[in-house]
Order: structure tokens, then C-alpha cells, then sequence
């Protein structure tokens, strides 16, 4: 598997990078991309490259931190959810170069996949690549999609495709369909309830490395344009992959939609079943407006 | 158990397994009260001794090296590792009397009944006693995750440096206490939660569920009247009645009770703290033995244990609704048994709340579920309505969790002895406890 690009260089990383640097970096290369665009000199493509770390390996206690906190069972396989965590600061460095097209400040993560191949333990050393493709408009934007694809020897043991959006970017480039209808969701009968805390973000950066300010503090998401902190995308999808347990087998597909950002401290109201015959779907919603926070599936690989 | 086991009569479960005889030969508790009420400043210990005592002065035991005492409590802090050995220590029975814990959440009473009449079948034991006992006055209170943790580290420190880095990483919030908590851990919905997505998937209605609670106060006031409890309570602590006992509540008193669970579901809400058991405090024994160790000490054989079926259901994932695990367990225990409903002259299912009962009679009454579910040919049965809870339950005595079995028990064996000596025969008992964590736990009993 390889990007779609014919031409593409790797860039072999010696580690997987700190995310606040990535980050901080980040926050640099959107102001000059602002700038840039003014001036009409601002990239319109992805940057034909390929970001590789190789053997990685994860830590014990801070897998233990993970699992504990989402609800997995301390099992010495990593959760998918873990893998991502990972594996992602790789794709977000590369999204922080000059010359990637869109702003990684102020990105909206909309979507995510990830296909779990087969198990990943906790002494296996990872090998990851990641990239961007798809570049494509957005009824509000741009968006594009950030692989990730883990190797453990030469089996491709996991991958995922996080789908992100530039919101009031334009770039002309051609577009899926801009204005892909959804379906209007109807809130089905729960079977749980999260009871979100007002410290869910930060006690998920800690595991995670992810500490964007929107995800910490009410103060810190109030700059950022949020009226309060928001949990993170990535921890409600992977309690939902939580609670389908066992059940999920060892070979899965796990994709979200987040359709709305979960307010901090905040009560999601969820169903978890197997409701299709292929698998299960799970859902988070506002038990008062009826409106879905996220929505997504967990059925077996096919191979 | 091979499949050719003959129509059960007194002990056929047992004869077919060559095994003997495991009898209730009397009980007794302590009147249960309302949570903060008149146990409030009694530990799980306290109760559970005095439980005990009251047995072994009904019965007799006094300085008596009982076979097994096995007891639980399902709030329970961890220094109460040994709370029914160390209860036993302060009884009147003989401290060379062993004694274990158990737990399995509200069906924890009934199992400590099941696991030691097997050992009773199998030799293991001649005598024992089974309990359960809870406090939600007297629940233990646990410190944060995040200061248990310091304290832990702060207690292997070696240097004083150590020890005040430990100390420095405790923040004002970590000292808020952590409560026991209520909710099922992989939904994080209560109990009441849950019971009210099956209450409306069943379409069970306020005023059937109102009609229940009803009931059972006035069957178990009757009983306290007519002076059955007499010689299973012994009054604790100034009170003699069950506290939550309400002789004179009516349609009209129940009917203006607010709805409690269920109220954000998109149909009514039905359930209130009327047809809902309360928070309550207590504690109950049985007393069990072989016929040789009943007759030795001249006690009255009231009724055997038959058998026992455990289920447990996929609530997680919405397949089927918390406290409906014996809507599953009870087919399988009566087919082992070759038994139907009818072959029953008493069904106990513990009242958790009054639409448990209900919907696990609606789903026995549903073709589609005994077809689909059962995989019968049709429903599996009804049960007929005058024999259900014939003394009241759970809703009107109040429900200490680890409790309830041994009175439903202790009740019930004795009403199957006064009707196998009023009536002949030999009267049955279906009984039937629903428990956290989607478990469910049912037995057959027989009038000895």
C-alpha cells in the first residue's frame, strides 16, 4: 500500500514526535499559510511525502493509563484506539510543515476508520507510515485524509484514515460530493450513559499525548472559540470501541462520524449493539435536543 | 444431568444423583429498616451478629460448631474481608464454627443458601448457616483513585524527600470522597435506569406496577398480623415491624407518587419510589442441615432444596434488559427438572422493583419470546397471580441487598411446612432473584 502519488519521498523520522512541539510548529506554519494566501502564494497541493518512524514500541504503565481510562480490560494487545494514539503525532507532523496546504490550527476532525488487521502486542516494534491524500472540498471547506498504515515485520497489522476539515478554506480543488446529505438522526433506545468530567480532556491528554488547548481548560477552549473545553474526538469513539468489548473479535473495522463536539463536563446518551447484521453501531447523542455527538460502526475485516 | 431425569417429587433431583437430602430447618433476621432509620449507626457486623444470635437462641445453638456459616454483604468495605467469620466470632456459636464470604450482588443470600445445601448433598457438611446482610446507612466510602494513589506511594517513601514529593502531588479535589456507586459499571445507567427501558419495552403500565407494590404491603402486613414472622424476626434496635411496611397505602396514595426512572425515555415514565423497593438496612440467617444432624438436635425439617439455575443476560449491549436474567434461568432449571409453572403451589420473584415481576411474567406469557428467546414451541407459561409472593416482598419488607434471600428463604420454607401440614402433599416453591450485572439467580424448594 502506498500513497497515491506516484512521485513521493520518505521522510525517515528518528522518533515519533512530542505533539506539543508538532504543534507549536503547526501554530507557526498556519500564521505564514495565512499570510501566504493573502499574497496568493499559498500551497494548493499535498506535499508528496511519506513520514516513517520505525520501531516503535509502547509503555507498559502508559498503556495501563489507556485502558484504564477508556475501559478497556488491561490486556497486554493494544487497543485500536491505542495504536492511533501511537502512531497519529507522526501524520500531525507532517501536517505541520510549511508546505501542507491547510492550517493544522483550527482543524475539525470529521471522520475516522481504522482497519485492525490483526492483533498488535505490547513488545511488538511498530513501523509506521503516514501521509495525506484526498484532498477535496467540503460544503464548508476543505478536507483531507491523513493515513496511517502500522507494520510489525512486514504485515500490515493496522491502519487508519483520520478525515480532517479546513473550514473556510478554499482551494478549488474538485470536491466528493460538497454537500453529502445526512441522514436526520433519530435517537434510538439507549443502552448507556458517559458521564463526561470537566477533566475527561486533560486526563485523555495525559494518555495520549494530545494536549490542544480545546480539549483542557474552559479558559484555554474559550480563546480558541469554544464556550467550554471539549472532549476529544478520538476518546468518545474508542469508549464506544470499548463497550462493544470482546465482541469485536480480532479483526475489525472501526469507523466514526463526529458530527458535533461534546462539551465539557457533558452526559452522552449511547447505544451499543448489535443492530446490523454485519456487526455493531454505536451512537452518542444529547438526550435532550436528540442531537448525535457521533455515530459509527465496528464489523469484522474482511481481509 | 442427563436429560432422562424423572418428574422431580421430594428430592428426585437429588435421588438422581445419588446425592442426599439438603434441608431449611428454620431462619431468621432482623427486622428490616429504612435507610438513615433506625440501623443507621449499625455496621454490616453488627447486624449480621445479631441476626445470628436471634438463630442460635430460636434454635437452640448456643456454643454449637455449626458445619459452614456463609454470608455477604454487597456494599462492603475491604477491612470486612472476614465479615462473616469475625460475626460468628462475636455470636454465641462455637468460635471452632468456619465460616466465608460471598458475593454476587442481590442474588448473594439466595447463593450462600445454594452453594452450602450442595455441600450438605455432597457429605461435605452436616449443619450450616446461610445469610446476607446490607447497609446503605453504614456504606463504606473510599477516597479518590488519584489520593489512594499518593497515599500508597507516600507510604513506601523512604526519605523525607520522597515523602514530601508524595505529599506535594495531593490537590484539594483529590480529597473529595468517593461514594459506592450505584450505576452498572459498563453502562453507567442505575438500576432504575435500566429497568424502566425494559418497564416501557414490555409496555407495562403505572397503574399494574402500582397494583403490585399494593399488594405486597398488604400480604406482608397480613403476615406480621396473623403472627407468622414471630419465629423468623427478632425485633433489633427498638424496632420489631419492618420500617418500610406501609399497612394502609392504597391505588389513590400510590397513584400520587412522581415518577422516578425513566424520565427522559419517550414514553411516560411509570416507575416511583411507590413500586420501587427502598434503600434499606438488615440482615438475615437459615439454618440448614442433613436429616441425621436435624433429627440429632430435634429440629423440624420445613423444606428441601431441590435445585438451582444461575443466568445472566446481555444488558451491555440492549439484547435484553438488566433484571431479566431469570426470565432465562427459570425455563432451564424446570426443564432440567421436568417441572412446568403449574407443578408450582408458590413463585417468589423478588420484587426489585413491582415491573421486574411484571415483565419477567410477560416475557414467560409471550409466544414470541418463549419461540425466539426460550426456544420453546410457545410461551413457556403464567403464572397464576395467587400464588405469587403469598407474604409479600421486596417492595413492602424493603430490600438490604445481600438480605433478601435468606428472608425469601427462610419465609417461604416455612410456608411450604404449615401447608404440606395443613393440606398434605408436597407443595412446591419457585424462587426467583434478579442481581446487578444482568446475573439472576432461581431455586426450586419442597416441603420436606
Amino acid at each position: 500500500m502506498a500513497p497515491a502519488d506516484a512521485v513521493t519521498s520518505t521522510v525517515v523520522l528518528p522518533d515519533v514526535p512530542g505533539l506539543a512541539g508538532v504543534y507549536a510548529r503547526g501554530a507557526g506554519a498556519s500564521g505564514r499559510l495565512a499570510v501566504a494566501r493573502r499574497l496568493g502564494r499559498a500551497p494548493s497541493a499535498l506535499p508528496p511525502v511519506v513520514y516513517a518512524v520505525d520501531g516503535v514500541r509502547a509503555d507498559a504503565s502508559r498503556l495501563t493509563e489507556y485502558q484504564h481510562l477508556l475501559g478497556e480490560p488491561a490486556s497486554d494487545r493494544l487497543p485500536a484506539g491505542f495504536v492511533h494514539v501511537l502512531a497519529f503525532p507522526v501524520a500531525t507532523a507532517l501536517m505541520a510543515r510549511t508546505d501542507f496546504p491547510l492550517p493544522l490550527a483550527g482543524l475539525v476532525h470529521l471522520s475516522n476508520r481504522v482497519e485492525q488487521r490483526a492483533p498488535v502486542l505490547l513488545h511488538d516494534a511498530l513501523d509506521v507510515r503516514a501521509w495525506a491524500e484526498g484532498l477535496r472540498a467540503h460544503r464548508s471547506g476543505t478536507q483531507v485524509d491523513l493515513v496511517t498504515e502500522v507494520r510489525v515485520g512486514p504485515s500490515l497489522v493496522w491502519r487508519g484514515v483520520s478525515t480532517y476539515l479546513a473550514r473556510g478554506v478554499r482551494l478549488g480543488v474538485d470536491g466528493a460530493a460538497p454537500d453529502e446529505d445526512r441522514d436526520e438522526f433519530v435517537p434510538p433506545t439507549p443502552t448507556g450513559r458517559w458521564r463526561l468530567a470537566a477533566d475527561t480532556g486533560r486526563r485523555y491528554a495525559a494518555v495520549s499525548g494530545d494536549r490542544n488547548p480545546i480539549h483542557l481548560t474552559a479558559l484555554s477552549a474559550k480563546a480558541l472559540g469554544f464556550p467550554r473545553a471539549i472532549a476529544h474526538g478520538m476518546y468518545t469513539a474508542a469508549r464506544a470501541l470499548a463497550d462493544v468489548g470482546a465482541a469485536r473479535g480480532d479483526a475489525f473495522v472501526w469507523s466514526v462520524d463526529f458530527a458535533k463536539p461534546v462539551l465539557l463536563p457533558g452526559t452522552v446518551t449511547v447505544r451499543v449493539a448489535h443492530d446490523d447484521a454485519d456487526g455493531f453501531t454505536f451512537a452518542g447523542w444529547d438526550a435532550r435536543s436528540g442531537k448525535p455527538y457521533l455515530t459509527g460502526t465496528v464489523v469484522p475485516y474482511g481481509g | 444431568m442427563a436429560a432422562s431425569t424423572p418428574k422431580s417429587h421430594t428430592g428426585a433431583a437429588a435421588a438422581a444423583t445419588g446425592a442426599r437430602r439438603a434441608l431449611v430447618l428454620g431462619g431468621n433476621r432482623i427486622p428490616f429498616a429504612r435507610a438513615g432509620g433506625a440501623y443507621a449507626h449499625a455496621s454490616n457486623q453488627d447486624m449480621l451478629t445479631a441476626a445470628l444470635d436471634g438463630l442460635v437462641a430460636r434454635y437452640g445453638l448456643q456454643g454449637e460448631r455449626i458445619g459452614e456459616v456463609a454470608a455477604g454483604a454487597v456494599l462492603k468495605h475491604s477491612r470486612d474481608f472476614n465479615l462473616t467469620r469475625e460475626s460468628v466470632l462475636g455470636s454465641a456459636l462455637s468460635p471452632e464454627t468456619p465460616a466465608y464470604d460471598l458475593q454476587q450482588a442481590c442474588a448473594t443470600g439466595l447463593e450462600t443458601v445454594i452453594s452450602l445445601t450442595n455441600k450438605i448433598r455432597l457429605g461435605q457438611l452436616e449443619s450450616a448457616i446461610a445469610g446476607g446482610v446490607d447497609s446503605t446507612s453504614d456504606a463504606p466510602i473510599a477516597v479518590s483513585d488519584r489520593l489512594r494513589r499518593v497515599l500508597l506511594d507516600l507510604s513506601h517513601a523512604k526519605t523525607t524527600g520522597q515523602k514530601l514529593a508524595a505529599a506535594a502531588r495531593i490537590r484539594p479535589k483529590d480529597l473529595a470522597p468517593a461514594a459506592p456507586r450505584t450505576d452498572e459499571p459498563r453502562t453507567g445507567l442505575s438500576m432504575g435506569e435500566h429497568q424502566a427501558l425494559t418497564t416501557a419495552q414490555w409496555g407495562i403500565t403505572r397503574e399494574a406496577q402500582d397494583e403490585v407494590a399494593l399488594l405486597s404491603h398488604q400480604r406482608l402486613a397480613a403476615a406480621w398480623d396473623a403472627g407468622f414472622f414471630d419465629d423468623l424476626v427478632t425485633p433489633f434496635r427498638g424496632l420489631v415491624r419492618d420500617a418500610n411496611l406501609r399497612a394502609d397505602t392504597s391505588m389513590e396514595k400510590l397513584a400520587k407518587l412522581k415518577p422516578a426512572f425513566g424520565l427522559s425515555l419517550d414514553t411516560p415514565a411509570t416507575m416511583t419510589a411507590g413500586n420501587s423497593t427502598p434503600l434499606t438496612d438488615g440482615a438475615s440467617t437459615v439454618l440448614l442441615g442433613s436429616d441425621e444432624w436435624a433429627a440429632a438436635h430435634d429440629l423440624t425439617p420445613l423444606a428441601v432444596v431441590v435445585d438451582a439455575e444461575a443466568g445472566a443476560v446481555d444488558f451491555v449491549h440492549g439484547v435484553d434488559g438488566l433484571l431479566m436474567a431469570p426470565a432465562f434461568a427459570v425455563p432451564r432449571l424446570l426443564a432440567r427438572n421436568g417441572l412446568t409453572l403449574d407443578d408450582f403451589e408458590y413463585v417468589e420473584i423478588h420484587e426489585a422493583f413491582a415491573s421486574t415481576v411484571l415483565t419477567t411474567l410477560a416475557a414467560w406469557e409471550s409466544e414470541e419470546f418463549g419461540r425466539e428467546r426460550l426456544g420453546l414451541s410457545g410461551a413457556f407459561g403464567k403464572v397464576d397471580r395467587a400464588r405469587l409472593n403469598v407474604h409479600g416482598s421486596s417492595l413492602a419488607a424493603g430490600h438490604p441487598f445481600a438480605a433478601t434471600g435468606g428472608r425469601i428463604v427462610a419465609t417461604i420454607s416455612k410456608e411450604l411446612h404449615r401447608r404440606k401440614a395443613a393440606e398434605g402433599g408436597t407443595p412446591r416453591a419457585l424462587v426467583s432473584v434478579c442481581a446487578a450485572g444482568g446475573l439472576g439467580l432461581t431455586a426450586i424448594l419442597e416441603a420436606a
